[in-house]
């Protein structure tokens, strides 16, 4: 049997709702794949486009950016920052032939175990059929069409 | 030239005016002062473009009470809007004299506005809309555009040209030297040092192609800078090179910048 293709997935969620939301779905049992690494931000705001560009870099098949939904945020407007640059570098990544899907924002909540484990499985599985991320290294193999 | 750079100088409107000397046969962007208004030439068109608005951010930085003058092309106008915007220089303190670009400049260029809003030499040309690079990556399958991208930014050594030379790159400390984000001691580097820089570029770059002008390896850096701004025009409906406005990625918070569509 061939082998399934595990993806490896950053999750970026910041620290009052969207982590909270995934202690909730831990502490509810919430069955969710495990292909999902997650780093802890303070808000959705502080993450940069460097850090989603910078994970595509290092072999990451998708990124997720989970914050507060818009209105909820603890820093009252962090995350329309997050808007702005996440729709920005969702576009950046389409111009540069990234297949733009890979890369997610969500808002969730601290009450939202439910969604957090939803947007896990479905993300997986959006980016287990895209299969293995192409590598972003510029390599002069590449000039000479190799 | 002649007259109203040696007017404004001699009348103390501005301590040095920053204009062009011939060198060498070429015209060379020089510091005059009132003590040097004996060597001023008589303006005529030229296509030598130097980043004059960087030689003037250097300046002021220097001397942060002096009033200094500038010559600037359509581009160099730009980016003192742009410099204005974010707080790197005082409009008070920068004295403007405008040129126009000789029409095949403007026609090398692909330059949108090859003439500054107050014009004192020269004929404005005729602007040039389109971009042939951006047409041909437009036009392009977006999946075959990663390969055509690592192709050139592959041939990147790394030089810091396009940053050195940009005029709106006024960062004392540059995310392209961050040993984290973009490791050192390899070549070609990372592709993020090149998304990153495009990242600053949005919403800042004036489209005056210097970069791809200095880059030793060709990397077609404008069509990527000319692409993220005009995202940023897309989704913010924010425009650079303007007077007025800022930068949506300047403020936090902001509802008016919002992308519109589902949230």
């Amino acid at each position: 049997m061939a082998e399934r293709f595990e993806p490896r997935i950053l999750a970026i969620l910041c620290n009052w709702c969207s982590y909270a939301g995934a202690d909730l779905a831990g502490v509810s049992r919430f069955q969710y794949p495990p292909n999902v690494r997650v780093i802890r931000v303070m808000c959705s705001g502080t993450v940069s486009p460097h850090h989603v560009i910078h994970a595509f870099q290092r072999g990451a098949d998708g990124v997720l950016v989970a914050g507060c939904h818009i209105g909820d945020c603890h820093y009252l407007k962090g995350n329309y920052m997050t808007l702005k640059r996440m729709k920005f570098v969702q576009e950046l990544i389409r111009f540069a032939g990234y297949n733009p899907e890979r890369f997610r924002l969500e808002w969730i909540s601290s009450a939202e175990g439910v969604k957090f484990a939803e947007v896990i499985r479905d993300f997986t599985e959006k980016v287990r059929s895209l299969g293995p991320a192409p590598s972003f290294e510029a390599s002069p193999r590449l000039a000479m069409g190799l | 030239m002649k007259t109203k750079v040696r007017q404004l100088l001699e009348e103390g409107r501005v301590d040095a005016f920053i204009a062009y000397k011939t060198v060498h046969g070429l015209p060379f962007p020089t510091v005059f002062t009132k003590a040097d208004v004996g060597v001023l030439e008589t303006w005529q068109p030229f296509k030598a473009r130097y980043p004059v608005t960087k030689l003037l951010l250097a300046q002021a930085r220097q001397n942060p009470d002096k009033t200094f003058g500038v010559l600037v092309r359509g581009c160099e106008e730009r980016s003192l809007y742009e410099l204005f915007k974010w707080n790197q220089l005082h409009p008070d303190k920068v004295v403007v004299l405008g040129q126009a670009c000789p029409q095949d400049l403007a026609f090398y260029c692909e330059c949108p506005k090859p003439y500054p809003d107050h014009l004192d030499y020269g004929e404005a040309p005729k602007p040039v809309q389109e971009s042939r690079r951006l047409g041909e990556l437009h036009g392009m399958p977006e999946t075959d555009r990663l390969a055509w991208w690592l192709g050139h930014f592959n041939r990147c050594i790394r030089c810091y040209g396009c940053r050195d030379v940009c005029p709106v790159c006024f960062c004392t400390e540059c995310s392209l030297e961050h040993k984290e984000l973009i490791p050192t001691g390899k070549l070609p580097p990372d592709t993020s040092f090149h998304l990153v820089r495009a990242v600053h570029m949005a919403g800042r770059c004036i489209d005056c192609g210097l970069c791809e002008e200095t880059c030793p390896s060709h990397i077609p850096l404008r069509a990527l800078y000319k692409h993220v701004n005009s995202l940023v025009e897309g989704i913010f409906q924010y425009k650079t090179g303007v007077p007025d406005g800022k930068s949506p990625f300047t403020m936090l918070g902001e509802e008016s910048f919002l992308p519109t569509g589902v949230r």
